[in-house]
């Protein structure tokens, strides 16, 4: 079920990175991606939007329960000359502490035209184990 | 206020030499910018926000639409004016889900620009790449630049 909202769209100027967050060897920008995250019963949901991020760039990890996700960009305006430039182009990253059991090995990824989504499972809880005893 | 003599230019002596050095300074930055590299933050305050570009023989318009559906984006051209319109909608999102963070906007947008030079508008074509509009515009034979080659005599 999509819902449509009546609501209008204002151009928001991208969050830069803060320093000191993650080392940045080359000249392009990176800029902190906008998030929604959602949590039900299967699990944890974060969807990032990435603009101008293809499968290639990527590089997602879950360690000591943070995620990392990091997005270059491709820069495909590379020989034209730029006559305005209203937004600026750059890398995404960012990263959030996980909590809860989460089950590493089934953590799965999906972009599609910009938008990251990154399904985190839970680990199914504990079954209470009865034992039967039998009597010797 | 003490008075201020006024001169020609229009501006009382201590504004004039301001207006001066802010003149200078923007010349200065302008320069290192690159000449006509002009970095317009915002300026209209519409959505989407929008870069030109161009080579040769195009223009380039790009724009960041995440999320957007390729049929969900209109797209015209009438004399100088190119306008895009649509809507970014929510996600599926399980009802029973507990929202952590709520940062992605969706609604609808309209922008209107206005072309700096002349196009083909009926050569125009539009991508959308990894949530990024790419409008290409050729330029008409008019706005394009030509060689003129200099005879030697």
């Amino acid at each position: 079920m999509t819902q449509l909202t009546n609501q209008e769209l204002s151009p928001k100027e991208k969050r830069p990175l803060e320093t000191g967050v993650a080392e940045n060897a080359s000249s392009t920008p990176q800029f902190s991606p906008q998030v929604d995250i959602w949590e039900n019963d299967q699990g944890l949901t974060v969807v990032a939007d990435m603009p101008g991020v293809a499968v290639e760039g990527l590089n997602i990890d879950l360690n000591d329960n943070v995620l990392t996700i990091h997005g270059q960009v491709s820069l495909p305006n590379v020989g034209r000359k730029v006559l305005t430039q209203e937004y600026e182009i750059g890398d995404f990253y960012r990263q959030f502490k996980v909590a809860g059991e989460i089950d590493k090995e089934a953590i799965a990824a999906t972009i599609k035209d910009g938008v990251l989504t990154v399904t985190l499972p839970k680990l199914a809880p504990a079954q209470p184990r009865k034992i039967v005893v039998v009597s010797a | 206020m003490a008075f201020l003599p006024i001169f020609g230019r229009g501006f009382p002596v201590p504004f004039w030499e301001l207006e001066k050095m802010r003149s200078h300074m923007e010349n200065v930055y302008n320069a290192l910018a690159g000449g006509i590299n002009h970095f317009r933050r915002n300026y209209t305050g519409v959505f989407p926000l929008v870069n030109t570009l161009e080579d040769d023989d195009n223009l380039y318009l790009t724009a960041e639409l995440p999320g957007l559906a390729a049929d969900q984006l209109e797209l015209a051209i009438k004399g100088d004016t190119l306008t895009l319109k649509g809507a970014k909608v929510a996600d599926n999102v399980d009802a029973n889900a507990n929202h952590h963070r709520r940062e992605r906007e969706v609604g609808s947008f309209s922008r209107s620009l206005t072309l700096p030079i002349k196009v083909k508008a009926e050569e125009v074509g539009a991508v959308f790449k990894n949530g990024v509009l790419t409008i290409t515009l050729p330029k008409a034979a008019e706005a394009k630049a030509r060689q003129i080659v200099v005879q030697a005599q």
